[in-house]
């Protein structure tokens, strides 16, 4: 690492094996930006039905709530003001709905930032893959 | 993964021997690594999931309401327990990365010890071939 390696001077074995390393790296940089866009997806969907369905004229209304995938029971909304939040590890955590949003725009940020942080080392990987397939074809 | 590099027709029954007794402590001791090296990811995870649920609590009103989900019961709890319970986690989590982290140094070192146990017997067999 850090260290500078002239592709052209490998044999086609290593250049194989580089390859393939490449590969598998950018594989699991691929997959983990997937969960991490999946998860700002849900941070994202949360803040914005908190603002949509928590409101003060919505106090009283009747819900159903899902207990499975399939399974609702019908329940009244009676404090439109506060929500319990699992912020991880099986902690739950009493806001109000403006530290809600708080929280989830937080934690939406912070999955941006990382994403941002990730995606450059992504593309200079696919470019160094790519330059090391073509230095295999002229070794062909 | 050294194999290829000797050709086993040219060695004699007894060096043959002592590699294959080589190679196979090289294989058993790589095998520990990686099983070593899945342990990590999965204490780095638990740190890291660990480590933000720690900073949450930190950010919260000493009068917020905490819960604990166990089992299908939440059950309410002091935040001072709560950030208690989190960092003894995160200490436990540190030490055990710690102790993998010297496990796999250790098991390095074996490693090279095997694979210069290797050269030396190459480099016998060579010499007596001459």
């Amino acid at each position: 690492q850090g260290q500078e390696i002239n592709l052209t001077t490998l044999q086609l074995p290593q250049l194989k094996m580089l390859h393939d390393q490449f590969d598998s790296e950018i594989e699991y940089l691929t997959s983990s930006m997937q969960s991490l866009k999946g998860a700002q997806t849900q941070f994202e969907s949360s803040k914005r039905c908190l603002l949509k369905s928590m409101t003060p004229e919505n106090e009283g209304k009747s819900v159903l709530v899902p207990l499975t995938s399939s399974l609702y029971v019908p329940a009244n909304l009676v404090d439109t003001n506060k929500v319990l939040i699992d912020i991880g590890t099986n902690y739950y955590v009493e806001k109000n709905i403006s530290e809600a949003e708080e929280f989830f725009k937080r934690k939406s940020d912070y999955v941006k930032q990382q994403m941002e942080k990730f995606q450059p080392i992504l593309q200079h990987k696919f470019k160094t893959r790519q330059l090391i397939v073509e230095v295999m074809q002229t070794k062909l | 993964k050294l194999g290829p590099y000797i050709n086993m027709g040219a060695v004699d029954a007894q060096v043959r021997l002592e590699l294959q007794k080589e190679f196979d402590e090289i294989q058993k001791v790589q095998k520990e690594i990686q099983k070593s090296a899945e342990l990590q990811k999965k204490l780095d995870s638990q740190l890291n999931q660990n480590t933000v649920v720690k900073d949450e609590l930190e950010f919260l009103e000493p009068e917020s309401n905490v819960y604990k989900l166990t089992g299908p019961v939440l059950v309410k709890q002091d935040l001072g327990e709560a950030k208690g319970t989190v960092s003894k986690r995160i200490e436990y989590i540190s030490a055990e990365i710690k102790r993998q982290e010297t496990l796999v140094a250790d098991l390095e070192k074996q490693l090279n010890k095997h694979k210069e146990s290797v050269s030396k017997i190459q480099a016998k067999a060579t010499a007596v071939a001459h």
